[in-house]
């Protein structure tokens, strides 16, 4: 299909490499009168929004606009690479949107009807008002420092008392709107930490910035040297930070919506002999529907009649295809694989293992109190001592015999040393800086605080399969039987599984073809759903598939069981109806497990291993990697009690995984990590994501984290020495306004300069 | 002197007020929706890309 369009190019341009959706998946899946109240009119014709599932780069960005904008009466076409959601106008005389969805379809994307719901129409707007703030900050503080430069030359060179008021009164037009319209989110953040008596981090930005500001206005109409632009640098530079910060997170939002996702779409309900499309929200109990080859299963339920290979990993990682026939159990949002089957609904869609799944991560998103960060502590000690320091200043001054206004102006100078932008600045630009670093890097921290929480994790949850394992089977081993060279099985495997998208092809092939084996293509190759594969190579007739399968066709010399370790799967070749051979297949422990175990057993970090697996194959696992701990046959819901034990006892959690089944446990940790190539929920339920499937980086991600605190650390020291230095000058009112400039210049630039180190030293 | 000054001020005053106006139009129109597309956008085009050797 593809090639078909001229569209090889993609194959060059993508950096990934495995094979998309069966093709024969989604046959008229997409009703045209269940889309329609999708689409809205447009300004020539109608459009269309879709969320299309899989992308995963850029040139699956450039795929999907070509190939939809190809199809004739489509007039425009834009996919966003952010949100992984496309626009398209159509004329609908021409073309309907059911033809656009399938046309998504076929080139392996799963296209979803977008909805705009309420959490993400107000995230987008929240991203808009922080822009439209920042872009009018920095706009007004350009034109303020213009002033400011001018008012510090007067300071040194002498100023026409005229011109200098005139100045403070235009720095005083561009600051106004500056601190009350851009710094607003400061401002309401400090008055609802006040009113829960938590002095926070915007307490700490509004006093700085409100002082300053008040000093600045006194002495604009009772004379004296103005620092408008602390008050202004402090709101935009914060701001900055806020605006990089929602960014991140804007991406994170999606979560529980695309888990719901993957059994949205339409079943196919039987009513008598007849098939209806429904919304899979009316399906009830005791109902029989039909699921195609390649479609996901919308409830839970029970096989009544044909047999298939059931992918089951969104929801209990198990990599290896489950072969299911009439009686036997069905999770809803596994993928069916290879035969289409009749299933009798058991419960209803809002109670389907997905369903549960999600309301599971909400409640654990809504349960995790956010953990006290570095710069809400201070603030919380510092602000207090700050305004009983200037207090105490206005009565001993006061006491003394000042006059009321020189006190009161002591006593905002006070307040506005002790707040310089260094305070401000400390932690965002450190976590700016080691966020930055980190993504060069390959790890995306979703927020600044998910820095400080995993520089401080104690305890490192895992999962199993996918995480510590690649997460698909692999061939290990090949035996020979009845004369059967092994470079002569291995072809014939490879041969007969040619056309297979199953997994179990895929490894065989890929082993032939890293030992250099050139394999014939197998002809008359027909899958028999839950069996096996048949074909012919070279002419004779050959079977791959399980024991019983083989049993069936009546092959000659299939021993009667084989045993093997946990966790591996066997299949046996047959050539000519006689027995030839077993391939060994299993899901391989990643090579770096190990090297990350010791390094966070170095770091003090105590390791544990969680799966949904069986007990034996956890507990191998677990040793294969050095973690000391391991516990098999969880539930997704286990795994997250099991985590709030943890942080019920003290221990700061950190989690990695990468399923369906992992994301509950995901959001319920003070860290979860997604592995890349894990399920889009668990990405999106973690607050750090490895872009390449390496372990490693975690490594990385957690040293980073550390030496970002510690740099945080650093730059709080910075800012108070200017602070024990400046306050006691401030006291005493003998602060000149040259220092109080200088002092706040220094700081400023220690700070950031400290930060931007952090930068410099992540390469290797 | 002072006068050609507060002409000067209100001047860059104005064109500040220009290019803030520019920005608010363009955060309207959505320009800042997706930063990560339009970097890609300009690598692309319709003819295939000249065959490279394979073994690099």
């Amino acid at each position: 299909m593809i090639s078909g369009a001229g569209l090889d190019d993609f194959y060059r341009r993508r950096d990934w490499q495995d094979v998309g959706l069966a093709p024969q998946a989604f046959q008229g899946q997409y009703h045209d009168n269940y889309l329609a109240r999708f689409v809205y009119p447009a300004n020539e014709g109608s459009a269309v929004d879709i969320i299309i599932d899989g992308i995963r780069c850029a040139s699956c960005v450039w795929l999907n606009e070509k190939i939809i904008a190809r199809l004739p009466g489509v007039l425009a076409v834009r996919v966003n690479y952010a949100t992984g959601r496309a626009r398209v106008m159509f004329d609908p005389t021409n073309v309907t949107p059911a033809a656009i969805f399938s046309r998504i379809a076929q080139i392996g994307y799963a296209p979803r009807p977008y909805t705009e719901t309420a959490a993400r129409e107000a995230a987008g707007h929240e991203q808009k008002d922080l822009l439209y703030r920042f872009g009018t900050a920095i706009f007004l503080t350009m034109q303020l420092m213009a002033y400011a430069f001018a008012l510090y030359a007067g300071y040194f060179q002498g100023m026409e008392p005229q011109m200098k008021n005139f100045l403070q009164f235009f720095s005083l037009l561009v600051t106004t709107p500056v601190v009350f319209y851009c710094g607003w989110p400061f401002l309401a953040g400090a008055w609802r930490g006040m009113a829960n008596r938590s002095p926070n981090m915007e307490l700490l930005i509004s006093i700085g910035a409100l002082s300053s500001y008040g000093y600045s206005l006194y002495a604009t109409f009772a004379g004296g040297e103005v620092y408008y632009e602390t008050a202004a640098m402090i709101v935009t530079l914060i701001l900055a930070g806020r605006l990089l910060e929602n960014a991140a997170k804007r991406r994170a939002s999606g979560g529980i919506e695309r888990l719901l996702g993957l059994c949205s779409g339409q079943a196919q309900r039987f009513a008598g002999e007849t098939l209806e499309s429904v919304d899979p929200a009316e399906l009830r109990p005791g109902d029989l529907i039909l699921v195609a080859p390649g479609e996901r299963f919308p409830v839970d339920g029970k096989i009544v009649e044909g047999s298939t290979d059931v992918d089951e990993s969104a929801a209990t990682g198990e990599a290896l295809a489950l072969v299911k026939g009439a009686g036997d159990n069905i999770i809803a949002g596994s993928s069916n694989l290879t035969g289409a089957v009749r299933v009798r609904c058991e419960r209803e869609a809002a109670d389907s293992f997905i369903a549960r799944v999600a309301r599971l991560v909400e409640e654990a998103q809504s349960r995790r109190a956010p953990i006290q960060g570095v710069a809400d502590r201070v603030s919380a000690c510092f602000v207090p001592a700050v305004l009983t320091l200037s207090l105490a200043t206005f009565c001993w001054q006061y006491s003394h015999g000042g006059a009321f206004g020189a006190c009161l102006m002591s006593a905002l100078a006070v307040v506005v040393i002790a707040c310089p932008c260094a305070l401000g600045l400390a932690t965002p630009t450190a976590i700016l800086a080691g966020t930055g670093a980190a993504a060069a890097a390959g790890v995306i921290f979703k927020g600044g605080d998910i820095l400080e929480r995993l520089s401080r994790v104690t305890v490192a949850v895992f999962d199993k399969t996918g995480t510590l394992t690649c997460g698909r089977p692999e061939l290990v081993g090949i035996r020979p039987a009845g004369g059967t060279k092994r470079r002569e099985l291995l072809c014939l495997a490879a041969a007969i599984e040619s056309g297979s998208l199953h997994p179990i092809g895929k490894a065989i092939r890929d082993h032939a073809k890293a030992n250099g084996i050139a394999y014939p293509t197998g002809t008359e190759l027909k899958g028999v759903a839950g069996g096996g594969v048949t074909g012919r190579v070279a002419g004779e007739p050959v079977a791959l598939g399980s024991i019983p399968f083989m049993k069936k066709l009546g092959v000659v010399g299939v021993p009667g069981a084989i045993t093997a370790p946990d966790g591996e799967m066997v299949v046996c070749v047959a050539r000519g109806g006689r027995y030839c051979g077993t391939m060994v297949l299993k899901d391989r422990m990643r090579d770096d497990a190990p090297g990350l175990v010791s390094y966070l057993n170095r770091a003090a970090v105590r390791t544990l291993l969680l799966s949904g697996d069986r007990q034996v194959s956890a507990g191998q696992a677990a040793s294969a990697s050095g973690i000391a701990t391991g516990i098999g046959g969880l539930s997704p819901a286990d795994k997250a009690a099991h985590i709030d034990r943890l942080r019920g006892e003290g221990a700061t959690v950190l989690m990695v995984g990468d399923g369906i089944n992992d994301a509950p446990a995901l959001s319920a940790a003070d860290v979860g990590c997604a592995v890349a190539g894990g399920t889009d929920i668990a990405i999106e339920t973690s607050d750090l994501v490895l872009v390449k499937p390496d372990l490693e980086r975690l490594a990385l991600a957690h040293r980073m984290a550390r030496r970002t605190m510690s740099v945080v650390r650093q730059n709080l020291v910075w800012a108070f020495l200017y602070n024990a230095i400046g306050i006691p000058l401030a006291m005493t009112g003998r602060l000149t306004p040259i220092y109080a400039a200088a002092a706040m210049a220094l700081s400023s630039v220690c700070v950031v300069g400290n930060s931007l180190r952090l930068m410099r030293r992540t390469r290797g | 002197m002072a006068s050609s000054l507060i002409a000067l001020m209100v001047l860059s005053l104005f064109l500040g007020c220009g290019c803030w106006l520019f920005f608010l139009w363009a955060v309207k129109k959505g320009e800042f929706s997706d930063i990560e597309r339009p970097k890609h956008r300009m690598l692309e085009d319709d003819d295939p890309p000249p065959k490279t050797k394979e073994d690099y």
